[in-house]
């Protein structure tokens, strides 16, 4: 039972982290319905970000995806403006490929900048572990556990309490009525897809200390962002952060129980399910 | 409109077609080629590689290259990904024309590029795959310079038997081919040689937590944990192994990650790699001529110390000169031919020469890290300090 709980435990730790990015794809999924296949690659600049401010300048990854999280957020307001919003009203086809292809541009300018070889930060946090009765955790987690759940709350605060918010919520519902109602789309939707990067840079920043960098590390993370979105229901934001922490722990069930192997096997088969049975995602009718 | 776009893109198609025909082998020199992970996970043992390789080719053509002519290198990078490695095949032996090939790095890139080299009849060269199965199609066409996986479980259990005698291990590997083919060697010595496998993990690297993995172990409770790990599996797998309080009375290895030169630094697992012990293939401090001025280029060029990985580069290398030198001649049949009766004594990797299956009997050591640094502990007659055993608790470690 301890055992149980201990994955449990690891896996809400991880599977805040998880929900950071799962909300950012699912935001720009909401209201821009672009499914964003630069996810992961924008990912790996927020971690590039905070790891070149650690490096350099010695700035705490845990105050460094602050910054990286700036640059991906002005980052995202420009690849909308240039790349995104021209091919907005065009087929699928043409979104999945701008993404795949911002994608490939984005891993292969890092590596060109920094080469392949892998980058580490190793702060002392990682190594400490604050002790619990029978439960353990490590002390990075948990600070990044704390940093994502104020970023969950605040989004979602965000997007149910404020005017923007509610604009935002306007357009993932009904796009052509929305600017009769008097929201600007074209604003509303560079912002989302702005903070769905941000999201997706400070996730960056905050996996940096428990992971490694190098230029494709992103590649993981797209996929395991498709799966959280479709977990949490489609384009619904809180669903999303619930997907990713659900993801998360059982993730470190699956290892606990079955083996490591078994981890990605059983994501993927829970993706499948839910796809099947339950398209409107684990909890409940679809909505942004 | 459309019709001329299209005729503007056969143009285009057409010219990229033209471009690599100008690389084409120029008489004065005579081509190597190289496939190795320049990029992706697996990078920082490319780039091991192609540091060996740089010196050795360096070394070469400052004595005059070979057959009068100047040693060229021509790199294939394979992303750490075997399609890639594969691909590289067709390029550097329909395009470029290497007289013949070496590489990859990975045990699983190396697989992928056996059938490809023996039905294009050039000679490889495998410098790291450490995988029996590399050698298990027989081709005449492949060769390898390190030793495999049954050499690295047969040689633990001697230094086990006679350090402590466990009876107990459990295996954690990468789920690749390096660690499935190192899990299934040392699985079957094991078992053979009286020793309880009670679980073997299986993992799949590039993963940020192996927690769970280690707390399965940890309800085991063997003597002895054996890692086949990459570089960042391993990092991460030594963290965490603190980090959940595993405590085996032996941390082993089949080297790779746990004999990075980066492992025992604040860039790889740091103090954490502390007391791991792992075979390896090689030291700066191994007692074979030219490995010391070997270690003092490698420092020289890239301020760290060369692991064993590098070394079987740059011997790689120069094998392969040697063979192209005792063939006097660029003809893959009769390089292959020289390759099967190189005989040397001695050099900076120790001797070389290949059995009836084209396999280098290369001797292995074990190693610990002491204080932060690889020491040789088995064999006895090479080692330079004695293996401490049982690895200390977590918690009496400081």
């Amino acid at each position: 039972m301890v055992g149980f709980l201990q994955a449990c435990l690891d896996g809400l730790l991880i599977g805040a982290l998880y929900a950071l990015i799962g909300m950012g794809l699912a935001l720009i999924f909401g209201v821009m319905r672009i499914v964003n296949f630069a996810h992961g690659a924008f990912l790996m600049v927020g971690m590039y970000a905070s790891w070149l401010l650690f490096d350099r300048f010695n700035l705490n990854p845990y105050l460094g995806f602050i910054p990286a999280g700036l640059l991906l957020f002005a980052l995202g307001f420009l690849v909308y403006k240039a790349l995104i919003q021209p091919i907005r009203e065009r087929s699928d086809f043409m979104q999945i490929l701008m993404t795949t292809g911002i994608a490939l541009i984005l891993v292969d300018t890092a590596q060109l900048s920094f080469g392949a070889d892998y980058h580490q930060t190793n702060i002392e946090l990682v190594n400490r572990s604050l002790h619990f009765g029978p439960f353990v955790m490590n002390a990075a987690s948990a600070v990044s556990f704390a940093i994502a759940a104020v970023f969950i709350i605040g989004l979602q605060l965000f997007v149910v309490r404020t005017r923007t918010g509610q604009a935002l919520r306007a357009i993932a519902q009904n796009r052509d009525v929305a600017p009769l109602m008097g929201v600007n789309v074209t604003r509303i939707q560079g912002l989302s897809f702005a903070l769905g990067l941000a999201y997706a840079g400070i996730a960056g920043g905050l996996l940096l200390p428990a992971l490694y960098l190098f230029p494709s590390v992103g590649e993981d993370y797209t996929l395991k962002a498709f799966v959280i979105v479709v977990l949490g229901g489609m384009g619904s934001i809180e669903g999303a952060a619930m997907g990713g922490l659900v993801l998360g722990v059982t993730e470190n069930v699956t290892s606990l129980y079955l083996g490591n192997q078994w981890a990605l096997a059983v994501d993927f088969l829970l993706f499948l399910l839910v796809l099947s049975l339950k398209p409107s995602g684990i909890f409940g009718r679809q909505r942004a | 409109m459309r019709f001329r776009s299209f005729v503007a893109f056969l143009a285009v198609l057409s010219m990229l077609a033209v471009v690599p025909a100008a690389h084409a082998a120029d008489g004065n020199t005579v081509k190597i080629g190289v496939i190795t992970s320049l990029t992706g996970s697996q990078a920082a043992f490319g780039e091991a590689h192609k540091n060996g390789y740089m010196i050795a080719l360096d070394e070469i053509n400052a004595k005059g290259g070979v057959l009068g002519k100047k040693v060229e290198l021509d790199f294939y990078d394979d992303q750490s990904k075997p399609d890639q490695a594969v691909q590289g095949v067709s390029k550097l032996v329909d395009q470029d024309h290497v007289a013949m090939l070496l590489g990859s790095y990975s045990s699983e890139n190396t697989k992928a590029i056996i059938n490809p080299v023996t039905t294009h009849q050039i000679p490889l060269l495998i410098p790291t795959a450490t995988a029996d199965n590399v050698m298990d199609s027989k081709s005449p066409w492949v060769f390898r310079i390190c030793a495999g996986a049954a050499a690295y479980a047969k040689t633990w259990i001697d230094f086990l038997k006679k350090n402590g005698d466990p009876k107990t291990m459990v295996i954690v590997y990468e789920k690749t081919n390096f660690g499935q083919a190192n899990m299934q060697a040392m699985k079957a010595a094991a078992t053979a040689a009286g020793i309880r496998v009670l679980a073997t993990e299986e993992y799949e690297a590039k993963a940020p937590d192996y927690k769970a993995v280690l707390r399965r172990v940890k309800d085991k409770n063997p003597e002895v944990i054996y890692f086949c790990s990459y570089l960042l599996d391993a990092t991460t797998l030594m963290r965490q192994s603190q980090e959940v309080d595993l405590n085996p009375r032996y941390y082993t290895a089949a080297g790779t990650g746990f004999s990075a030169a980066e492992f025992p630094t604040a860039k790889g697992a740091g103090k954490n790699a502390e007391y791991t012990l792992s075979v390896s293939q090689w030291l700066p401090e191994a007692p074979w001529p030219h490995a010391k001025e070997f270690d003092a280029e490698y420092f020289k060029r890239t301020n760290t110390h060369p692991q064993y990985h590098a070394m079987q580069a740059y011997q790689s290398l120069m094998t392969a000169v040697q063979a192209i030198a005792n063939a006097k001649s660029l003809e893959a049949a009769k390089i292959r031919d020289a390759l099967k009766n190189i005989d040397l004594k001695t050099s900076a990797f120790g001797p070389v020469k290949f059995d009836a299956n084209d396999q280098n009997q290369h001797p292995v050591l074990i190693t610990q890290i002491q204080g932060g640094k690889y020491r040789v502990v088995f064999p006895a007659d090479v080692a330079d300090a004695k293996p401490i055993i049982p690895a200390p608790k977590w918690s009496d470690r400081h």
